[in-house]
């Protein structure tokens, strides 16, 4: 249940050939059912087996300071149960969880005080556990893994992003009544056992993926100087404070608002039949009351008006990231970086890559992706780590130079149309397996509003000019516009 | 069993009157599912090349797999890493008839992806192109495969790459963790030695000449294609550009016997993080191992599946100690692969999360596991069968695969039959012929200050790990 917001968005980098353009087109059913949940199907009967994406358009972009990291620890509960699974009886584990809670929060109320109550503390905290223990007389731990696994099911998982949230698994063709059984059931009666301790889990699922991580560290400290308002800068899996005083109440009222119907798509890809997915998802999801749709967030982050510089002291050898705002999808300027991104950071032939790594030889390795979501204006961002003994001040120095060249010089017909080649037989590449033609077409469906945006991507790729290119370099690669994060040792390194 | 259940419903809501029990998920009846094994015959070339062959139109893609042996295992002591910069060579250092730039811009022009590997007995070389590009793909895999040219500037900017990669090994806790842990249960062997600057460095032109030489001949060399092909003409296709290479005599394959590792003790590296990499391990399975099956399922309720292992629920689920914990066999294709089991835990409970992952480990020797730990484990194993082969080219480079390593032929028709057999006393039995505490290596990387007892209470012996 990690999700790497920059690992999905390379792996989204595609568009689409005019061929497979109209052939998806063609091959997607969709359905939208009287209380807003959208369904998207594609037959594909080559093997029994099919790959289940539930998409929420809701993710830690939509928390405020109340909440940061509400939404991943939510992900996380949805692994709990629900009133049936995961109990031997729940109307006798009630009392119990309804204790825990009040011990829950008390703690945490206490921890915040301004002269903490370091006894009292330590009674709730051995009351917490004492609960817990006797909560467990009625466990059924992981029925739900338990109940997927025995059915052949693989990859149940999940996925917390800026702007989404996915529940995912695939399993035999045969088992799609099951799916509809227990993921209507996870949406509308999940009870969120082991609470506290969970809450410890993501703990230390931040100490792997950020505090001893250089990359990750790297990363989030990236997000939090580019971005000074936009809720961006914030790390999905919230700071260590947020996620150790998050509340159940909190937790129930972010899953209350947003895991509703209007808010969610589904999408089945596999050896089923589209007339009777429909009728089982009406079945299974049809009376869960319709909720409201995310609504959009206020902040607007400002122009950016100087260079932003942050140099992170960890034990690791030196790498540096640099940002630049851009606008998001579906401006034409997002199509343009994406046309950037080909011709600078993908493959052996990008720019980049030939000039520091092939030619110049300063850097070991070179990457360019966009982050870190797509609902909001986002960043491009350019990650290197050098060879020593070049610097990492080098490295930046020669992909500027790379970067001026975009804006000096337009680009010739010849090696853009090999960054369109490239996009296109990508998103080919993307169509092969089930789970990720269900990930990509929850995920436009989710961000761009709907899945045809695959569809038109690559006529509007097509029409984008070396010029538009160009101008697109000089307005956003300016020093005003970019952030510089760089990771060395403490007086070592550099 | 279900007709019962549903009349037991509806009776209880007729006679009693009160409401039905909630409905469960687990009550649904599942239509059968028909799936069968498919059977991939291989052709073989006229100078000894097999090939595998699956066809799908369904997208205008062909993918090729290609595998030779060689690889980390005939690494010599001074020189490891010499096949990892084989496979790099062979991807970037040019052929005979085309520069290393020309076969960048020529692949990038196809928007091919084509990439080269090493791994312990292997090199594989993967292309992937589109259906029209497939004489192109077929006409620079044939130079690479024949007439590789190791351009000088090329095969130094690999070793440079290299050389910063190791430069590097330490900025993951990790991967500190991961080679402690494979030199300590492997010893002085090449399934326990890692490349580092002087092994790299010792690397010369022609020792990858003589690798290259030693791996790549036709009746050392199979092929897996699938995807929009037509079946006939991509095998006049490889006859022609391979049937002219000439076979030589097969050379049977020595493998380094093992050595002995260190076992029983607990490495320690230091290092300054607010959480500890707990890993632990010992000398596995290969391939011939016959309780083979008996060891996937103990290991499934050991740590291997996911939410629905022991370790899992302990460690993360009941006390909140990890977000990972797993434990994995890797079973040799030809030498036994390590059985290995790790977490990460904040440092203050680094100790406690030990204790628990050697305390399942004894539990499952010690005790039968319950009949239900067994029969979920059995049924995901065997209803996630059908996974194997959801995608065609997993069914072709899989087929290839057990042929390249010398499977039993009935071994996918058997698997299935053997794991549904497995007693109880199968499953401990396993446990306590492949979990054994005296031969475990335990590593942990972090901050010792930090632990909650001295690394001297465990009761094994300590080595302490030089890290940066």
């Amino acid at each position: 249940m990690n999700f790497n917001g920059l690992r999905l968005l390379l792996f989204l980098f595609f568009c689409l050939p005019n061929l497979a353009a109209a052939g998806l087109a063609e091959r997607v059913q969709e359905h939208r059912f009287a209380n807003g949940l959208t369904l998207l199907v594609v037959e594909r009967h080559d093997s029994p087996t099919l790959a289940a994406y539930i998409t929420l358009r809701v993710g830690s972009v939509d928390e405020t300071s109340e909440n940061r990291g509400v939404a991943h620890l939510l992900e996380h509960m949805l692994f709990k149960g629900t009133k049936t699974l995961g109990t031997k009886d729940y109307r006798q584990e009630k009392p119990l969880l309804e204790a825990i809670e009040a011990a829950g929060a008390e703690y945490d109320r206490l921890r915040l005080a301004p002269q903490p109550n370091a006894r009292r503390i330590a009674e709730l905290e051995a009351q917490l556990q004492t609960l817990q223990e006797q909560r467990r007389q009625y466990d059924v731990p992981q029925e739900v893994a338990e109940l997927y696994a025995k059915n052949g099911g693989v990859g149940y998982n999940a996925f917390t992003s800026k702007d989404l949230t996915s529940y995912v698994i695939e399993l035999p063709a045969n088992k799609l009544e099951l799916w509809a059984a227990i993921e209507s059931d996870r949406m509308s009666h999940s009870i969120f056992r082991d609470f506290y301790t969970e809450r410890q889990v993501v703990m230390e699922e931040r100490r792997r993926s950020y505090d001893t991580n250089p990359d990750g560290l790297l990363y989030e400290n990236l997000l939090a100087t580019a971005f000074t308002l936009h809720p961006y800068r914030h790390p999905i899996i919230g700071w260590m404070s947020d996620i150790d005083h998050l509340s159940l109440e909190k937790t129930r009222a972010f899953h209350d608002r947003y895991y509703v119907p209007a808010n969610t798509v589904i999408a089945l890809v596999g050896d089923i039949d589209f007339a009777a997915a429909k009728a089982l998802v009406e079945r299974y999801f049809g009376k869960i009351p319709a909720g409201m749709p995310t609504p959009p967030i206020v902040a607007d982050e400002p122009e950016q008006r100087g260079e932003k510089r942050t140099a992170i002291s960890f034990d690791a050898e030196p790498r540096v990231m640099i940002a630049y705002h851009k606008p998001t999808l579906p401006s034409r300027e997002d199509y343009i970086f994406d046309l950037l991104n080909g011709l600078l950071g993908e493959g052996r032939t990008s720019r980049l890559y030939q000039t520091l790594v092939v030619k110049e030889q300063q850097a070991a390795n070179i990457s360019t992706f966009t982050a870190p979501g797509s609902r909001y204006a986002n960043l491009f961002v350019i990650s290197a780590t050098p060879r020593a003994p070049h610097t990492s001040q080098e490295v930046e120095t020669a992909i500027y130079r790379e970067i001026k060249r975009l804006a000096d010089e337009e680009v010739g017909a010849a090696e853009l149309e090999r960054v369109r080649n490239r996009l296109r037989v990508d998103f080919l590449r993307h169509l092969q397996k089930n789970s990720a033609l269900a990930h990509m077409l929850t995920y436009y469906q989710t961000v761009a509003g709907d899945w045809r945006y695959l569809v038109r991507y690559d006529e509007e790729l097509a029409s984008i000019s070396p010029a538009e290119i160009q101008a697109a370099a000089r307005r956003y690669f300016t020093p005003e516009n970019r952030t510089v994060i760089t990771l060395a040792r403490t007086g070592g390194g550099e | 069993m279900k007709k019962i259940s549903y009349l037991v419903c509806v009776l209880s809501v007729l006679l009693v009157g009160c409401s039905a029990p909630p409905f469960r998920p687990d009550q649904i009846s599942t239509p059968p599912l028909h799936f069968a094994v498919p059977q991939i015959e291989p052709i073989i070339l006229t100078n000894g090349i097999r090939v595998y062959l699956k066809e799908d139109h369904e997208l205008p893609l062909i993918q090729l797999t290609v595998m030779a042996p060689g690889g980390a295992i005939d690494d010599p002591a001074e020189k490891v890493g010499l096949a990892s910069l084989l496979a790099k060579s062979l991807r970037t250092a040019g052929t005979a008839s085309r520069s290393a730039d020309q076969v960048d811009i020529d692949l990038e022009q196809l928007a091919a992806d084509f990439s080269v590997s090493a791994d312990t007995y292997a090199l594989t070389l993967d292309l992937s192109l589109l259906t029209t590009d497939l004489a192109s793909g077929l006409n620079l895999l044939q130079e690479v495969l024949r007439t590789p040219a190791f351009e000088v500037k090329r095969l130094e900017l690999a070793r440079k790459q290299t050389l910063e990669a190791i430069r590097r090994q330490n900025d993951h806790p990790q991967a500190i963790a991961s080679r402690a842990l494979l030199q300590a249960i492997y010893g002085d062997h090449p399934l326990g030695r890692t490349p580092t600057e002087a092994t790299v460095t010792a690397i010369s032109r022609e020792d990858l000449l003589a690798a290259y030489q030693k791996s790549f001949s036709p009746e050392k060399l199979w092929i897996a294609v699938s995807g929009d092909f037509d079946r006939k003409q991509l095998l006049a296709g490889l006859e022609a550009r391979f049937g002219s290479w000439p076979a030589q005599q097969p050379v049977p394959r020595i493998l380094p016997p093992l050595v002995g590792g260190s076992a029983g003790v607990v490495i320690h590296g230091q290092k300054d993080l607010p959480q500890s990499v707990v890993m632990l391990g010992q000398v596995g399975i290969d391939k011939g191992t016959p309780d083979q099956h008996a060891v996937r399922v103990m290991n499934f309720i050991l740590g291997g599946g996911g939410f629905n292992s022991r370790m899992m629920k302990e460690i993360r689920e009941e006390r909140g100690l990890a977000y990972s914990v797993y434990s994995h066999f890797q079973v040799g294709r030809l030498l036994p692969g390590p059985f290995i089991a790790q977490c990460e835990t904040k440092s203050s409970t680094t100790i406690e999360a030990l204790k628990l992952m050697l305390a399942a480990m004894e539990t499952i020797r010690e005790q039968p596991v319950r009949a239900e730990e067994l029969h979920i484990a059995k049924e995901s194993l065997n209803n996630s069968f059908v996974f194997s082969f959801a995608n065609p080219h997993e069914v072709v480079t899989q087929a290839m695969r057990l042929d390249f390593y010398d499977y039993p032929d009935d071994y996918l028709e058997s698997y299935r039959d053997k794991v549904e057999a497995l007693s109880l006393a199968d499953i401990q039995q396993a446990a306590r012929d492949h979990l054994q505490p005296e031969r475990l290596s335990i590593v942990l990387i972090g901050n010792e200050q930090g632990f909650e007892a001295p690394l001297a209470t465990l009761g094994f012996p300590l080595e302490r790990l030089v890290t940066p």
